[in-house]
């Protein structure tokens, strides 16, 4: 039986199709019920602290007692600066960390992006310790404005106490790093890269330095208000890289277990630890990987290969205060202190979906893998089918001509050759290779233009291009109607179609070891591609498949993301040109230039339908 | 009115073995004397320094003195006969060893003491004098040298291989006199452990090398709790030939030094509490002036204040006398405790009434005392408000190095020389001595100076290097550079980091890889445009860690450890089987059951007879 299965697949092909069908279906839909399946006790594990010289929440917390008239007085300092100009902000910061003994640098910096400035200056100050020798650093940053623009009173005013109290312990192995970054966006970024030497020309160089910085924590704790219920943990980096897992499980433990503070992940501010709330929390995580986007001052340091995390407050109902926060952060800086290695034994692959509840990339990556496989198993069966040759099997008495005709030419061709097992006609390469490599070339025209707009013209330059991105297929198809012969009309969409998603999977298999989250939801959009074929038959089906397309373009997506954060698509847009020009986001990248291609790959197949059946073309 | 009672406890202990000592060294001195052998000599001397910032500089300073001949002789008085017998066997001529922990802020405190010249790198770095007939001689007593060291201080010497040796071509030349010696025979090695934790294991040795090893003199109050705890702390021993030019007799010295910076504030807590707990509320010094002060708001004021200090607050204990040796019988000026502040800060300072130190007025800036024996000897400063600046000596130069760049791939280093004089440039050879996984291009070895020099202007003059072999010895890179006057000179240069073999990682392989610092030295200058003539001086950088490229080491551990399991449970049920003997189990039961009866009979046999 199983060695006489291929004898007869080479007569009997439709099988073979049908089961790469059926088998791309099938991982498509394993796929996406194994990532539903992550939340569950059996998939996912408990955290664990992998590091044992971590030692988290092991030693006893001071900060408190007089500390906290010193944070409520920096308070008062911060709050009276409130709309200063950030040249004051940085002085008067610079004067308080140099009242208290330490080392202060202050850095300019200015970012150019979609159109606008962005300008500030970072004041920061260096904790020597005490027996060190300037090999290694932890951070303890506060912006002076958080992500949502608000003042970051407590933040600052922590901060600066911290500086004060930190500077009475002998214990520290390495220095301490205070950064009062001018914003929670551009000022962290113009600093570590400045700390490597690798800023651009508007960014001062670092006048003081340190060694090699470990660890970051970043405390937001915005407004007038002194009590807080919860502490929120963000961790998503640029990219979609993420901090080690045993810096994020130091904090949770020790603000669960030491401070008796709860913690949330990704606003998810009532997590019960049941399924539906595990899962929202893992999609959120997802969406925030998947964009790539900075979600905070930490974000910036992460691709350094540095670990940073933000603690957030969140509420003002609850009874912690300042000293419940200075006491989690100088345990964190303990543990921090206690670290001999660089954080390395811990995950830096994972998707959270409770403070201690983790997958490992182990159990996620077959989900995006098995999206992945899915195109490229359907390209593969694009490839074998008959359809791609010259010719389509619906008409018989073409495709016989065909058969033969090309046949006879093939065997000419080998003629050397033993008796040529295909039988079929030769497949056309040069018409569909030359739109799918054309058409992913084109992939730069949005790049650059989204890139380089100003935010003013953001809007209507986006509207121009949806427009012609929906015009564009069509025209290629007619294009291609026209000009090529009407028997190899339906092959050459076949095949680009094939090649399209050949590339496609490949690409999204290899991006989802990389970005997990933008791999499986770029395959998730690009699902109805498998099917969108082009039918001159039938024009509903084509005005179906169109329809589906269109809901899952890649401007379908962005309006989706502006609707889920309230934004305008502008917004959106802006925030890309501002990630590639100051984080280095590559997430438009592989939008426009994989994913948008690929996407008007497609529309040309769905729309030489509606082409043929009205020139008659009908294959 | 404890003081008495500490005094007559420390007398009871110190005085007898005191007197001992004084008689030995007597009945050496005697018995040499008729040898027509001099004396050995020996001097100490404590500077205290208040440095800005509420830090406290003191430097140690030990130094003996002996004829030569003694010496090759082994006739060791004075010297440390044991590292007297490891110098002579490695026929090591001059021998330099430091130890140095944290690092000297020189933006607060200003030039470091003795120009630099007892700093070492962080970690230990030696340096030494070899006398060889040629190179591969020279190499092996450097190794035996080091080997022997590291026995003696407690220390990694013994790390010191070929790979982290260099031989300096412009950095240092020797301190010592060689009129009889053949110069051409003498070969410098230079090594640095920069990863090596100086602690007490190597005070120990330290102190033991000295005539009064820790029990009186100025050495007392060098505790490790409090030596550890400063900010900044160097020890070092040099041992160099010195000959008269006019007797043309030589002597061989040993200096010892030990500079420790203490930060005041912290010291003075740690004698309250050993935690820095949130003060208590009244003791917070809070600026009044601010519209919102109260009970609940203090923005605090630092600094205002110069804390009140003694010594015995310092360092735990106060100095208990003079050290025998370093008291010459004659009463001349010897000053064993200087301390050097501004006029108006010494004006306040009470020596303690424990004893009548001899005051010996020199300068205005300074005052010294000398101490007698079994006489103890403490002094303090009284609080001062507001403070007084302390005395600051501007360097000659400032120097900062970092790593620029990041990724496994490549790096780069750069270095930033500062001349804060407006007048004189700054004549400096700046060494580098890289490990051979950290590969500089030379190409891209660049100097930027700011504000930008004329054309045709250099500002290297000479470039020495000698590149790296695998596995067997490190870069090293010399470079002879004048900063010009009140300018920046900016040294960059890239480098490539190599992959390492799976076993050459140390075990903490993923905490990097330490680059030893870089050694800047200034060769005396005769005259500068102020009239000084400006001393040799010595500036190190920090150390920097690398990192590498690191394999994941779980995997194969656990590989390692699966299978070694697995090993052993084979090896041992297969030892099992081919060892024990198989019985079938009637004949088993049978003898058991005769052996039971025989031995119950042979038990009742026994208590019957009993």
């Amino acid at each position: 039986m199983a060695l006489r299965v291929p004898v007869n697949l080479r007569k009997n092909l439709s099988v073979v199709l049908y089961a790469f069908q059926g088998l791309s279906i099938l991982a498509v839909i394993v796929g996406l019920a194994s990532l539903l399946l992550l939340p569950l006790d059996e998939y996912s594990r408990r955290t664990y602290i992998s590091e044992n010289a971590l030692l988290p929440g092991q030693v006893h917390a001071y900060f408190g007692g007089s500390e906290q008239n010193i944070v409520r007085a920096f308070r008062r300092e911060v709050d009276l600066l409130g709309n200063s100009t950030s040249d004051v902000v940085s002085e008067r910061m610079a004067e308080i960390f140099r009242s208290a003994g330490l080392k202060v640098g202050k850095q300019r910096y200015s970012y150019k992006a979609a159109g606008g400035e962005y300008t500030g200056e970072n004041v920061y100050a260096v904790l020597h310790a005490p027996r060190g020798d300037a090999t290694e650093a932890i951070v303890l940053c506060a912006p002076w404005k958080n992500i949502d623009h608000l003042l970051n009173e407590g933040g600052v005013a922590l901060t600066l106490a911290l500086s004060r109290y930190f500077k009475r312990w002998s214990l520290w192995s390495k220095d301490i790093i205070f950064l009062i970054s001018s914003d929670a966006r551009a000022g962290p970024q113009a600093w570590v890269d400045a700390y490597h030497d690798l800023h651009g020309e508007n960014i001062q160089s670092l006048s003081v330095k340190s060694g090699a910085i470990q660890g970051v924590v970043v405390v937001d704790y915005p407004g007038a208000y002194h009590r807080f219920e919860s502490l929120h943990i963000i961790y998503d980096g640029i990219n979609g890289q993420l901090p080690n897992l045993d810096l994020i499980n130091t904090a949770v433990q020790i603000s669960r277990d030491q401070m008796g503070l709860r913690t949330d992940l990704q606003e998810m501010w009532d997590h019960n630890d049941g399924y539906r709330h595990r899962l929202r929390t893992m999609l959120r995580g997802m969406v925030n990987q998947a964009l790539g986007h900075s979600t905070g001052p930490h974000s910036s340091f992460i691709p350094y290969h540095i670990d940073a995390i933000t603690l957030a407050t969140h509420g003002d109902g609850g009874w912690h205060d300042e000293g419940s926060l200075g006491r989690t952060v100088e345990s964190v800086f303990r543990s921090l202190n206690n670290l001999l290695e660089h954080f390395h034994q811990s995950f830096f692959f994972y998707l959270l979906m409770a403070p201690k509840r983790f997958v490992s990339i182990g159990t996620y990556l077959p989900s995006a893998m098995l999206l992945a496989v899915g195109l490229t198993l359907t390209a593969i069966r694009l490839w074998v089918d008959p359809r791609s040759r010259s010719g389509e099997v619906g008409e018989k008495v073409e495709e016989v001509k065909e058969k033969s005709e090309k046949g006879e030419k093939g065997k000419e061709g080998k003629a050397g050759e033993v008796v040529a097992v295909d039988v079929g006609p030769k497949r056309e390469l040069f018409l569909p290779m030359s739109i799918v490599i054309g058409v992913h070339f084109c992939g730069v025209i949005p790049f650059a233009v989204f890139n380089s707009v100003d935010y003013k013209s953001m809007s209507s330059a986006f509207y121009i291009f949806i427009a012609a991105s929906v015009i564009l297929p069509t025209l290629i198809s007619i294009l291609i109607t026209l000009t090529a012969s009407p028997h190899r009309l339906l092959p050459a969409f076949h095949l680009s179609r094939c090649f399209s998603l050949l590339f496609l999977g490949m690409f999204l298999s290899t991006l989802a070891t990389l970005n997990f989250s933008l791999s499986f939801l770029i395959g998730l959009f690009s699902l109805p591609l498998t099917f969108a074929r082009t039918t001159p038959k039938s024009v509903p089906l084509a005005l179906l498949n169109s329809i589906l397309l269109q809901v899952t373009s890649p401007f379908a997506a962005l309006f989706i993301i502006a609707g889920y954060w309230g934004l305008g698509v502008e917004d959106i847009l802006k925030e890309a040109s501002f990630g590639w020009w100051v984080w280095r986001m590559w997430t438009p990248v592989v939008v426009w230039c994989v994913w948008w291609p690929a996407w008007v790959v497609g529309r040309i197949s769905v729309d030489s339908s509606f082409v043929m059946a009205a020139m008659g073309k009908t294959g | 009115m404890t003081l008495p009672s500490v005094y007559s406890r420390q007398w009871l202990v110190f005085s007898p073995s005191i007197i001992l000592i004084r008689i030995a060294a007597f009945l050496l001195i005697t018995a040499l004397s008729g040898n027509t052998v001099v004396a050995d000599t020996y001097k100490e001397k404590l500077d205290l320094q208040p440095l800005s910032g509420q830090f406290l500089l003191a430097s140690f300073n030990f130094q003996s003195h002996g004829p030569i001949e003694a010496f090759n002789k082994q006739m060791f008085q004075l010297f440390p006969r044991s590292l007297g017998q490891i110098l002579q066997y490695t026929h090591t001529r001059e021998l330099h060893l430091r130890f140095a922990l944290g690092r000297w802020d020189s933006e607060l405190w200003g030039a470091q003491p003795g120009d630099g010249q007892n700093a070492g790198g962080t970690g230990v770095e030696t340096w030494a004098w070899v006398e060889a007939d040629n190179d591969v001689e020279a190499e092996a007593r450097w190794t035996s040298l080091n080997n022997a060291l590291s026995g003696l201080f407690c220390a990694s010497l013994n790390f010191i291989d070929s790979t982290r040796t260099i031989r300096p071509v412009m950095s240092f030349s020797p301190t010592g006199d060689y009129p009889t010696t053949n110069t051409s025979r003498l070969f410098l090695l230079h090594g640095s452990l920069p990863k090596e934790p100086v602690c007490t294991e190597n005070l120990t040795p330290f102190l033991k090398l000295l005539p009064c090893k820790g029990k009186s003199g100025i050495s007392t109050l060098l505790d490790g709790h409090k030596l550890f705890d400063a900010s900044f702390q160097s020890m070092s021993i040099d041992v160099r030939p010195i000959c008269s030019p006019h007797t043309g007799t030589c002597d061989i010295e040993i200096q010892q030094t030990i500079d420790m910076v203490l930060d005041i504030s912290r010291s003075l807590q740690r004698k309250d509490s050993p935690v820095p707990r949130p003060r208590d509320q009244h003791e917070l010094i809070c600026d009044t002036s601010k519209p919102y002060a109260s009970n609940e708001y203090c923005y605090p004021m630092d600094n205002s204040v110069d804390l009140p200090w003694s010594l015995s607050d310092l360092f735990g204990r106060t100095i208990s006398g003079g050290c025998p040796f370093a008291i010459n019988l004659p009463a001349e000026e010897t000053q064993h405790v200087c301390i050097h502040a501004p006029e108006d800060k010494l004006k306040t300072m009470e020596t303690l009434e424990l004893a009548s130190p001899t005051s010996i007025e020199s300068r205005p800036n300074s005052r010294c005392y000398m101490l007698r024996e079994d006489v103890l000897f403490d002094l303090s400063f009284p609080k001062h408000q507001p403070p007084i600046s302390p005395l600051r000596q501007e360097p000659l130069l400032y120097a900062e190095r970092s790593f620029t760049g990041h990724g496994q791939e490549h790096g780069g280093v750069k270095t930033v020389l500062r001349n804060p004089n407006p007048n004189d440039p700054v004549e400096v050879v700046y060494l580098e001595s890289l490990p051979w996984f950290m590969k500089p291009y030379l190409h891209t070895f660049k100097a930027q100076v700011l504000p930008a020099l004329g054309e045709g202007e250099e500002v290297i003059s000479e470039l020495y290097y000698r590149p790296a072999l695998d596995r067997k010895r490190g870069t090293q890179l010399e470079a002879k550079l004048i900063v010009p006057p009140n300018s920046v000179v900016i040294l960059t240069y890239d480098f490539e980091k190599a992959v390492l073999r799976y076993t050459e990682y140390p075990p903490d392989a993923n905490r990097g890889f330490d680059v030893a610092s870089a050694i800047i030295t200034i060769p005396s200058q005769r005259r500068r445009s102020d009239g000084k003539r400006v001393p040799a001086t010595s500036i190190r950088t920090t150390s920097l860690l690398l990192s590498l490229p690191t394999p994941d080491f779980s995997m194969p551990y656990n590989v390692i450890i699966f299978t070694s399991t697995i090993m052993a449970l084979a090896f041992g049920s297969i030892f099992n089987l081919l060892v024990r003997r198989f019985v079938a189990v009637d004949e088993v039961q049978r003898m058991d059951l005769k052996g039971k009866i025989k031995g119950l009979i042979g038990k009742i046999k026994k208590g019957k007879t009993e």
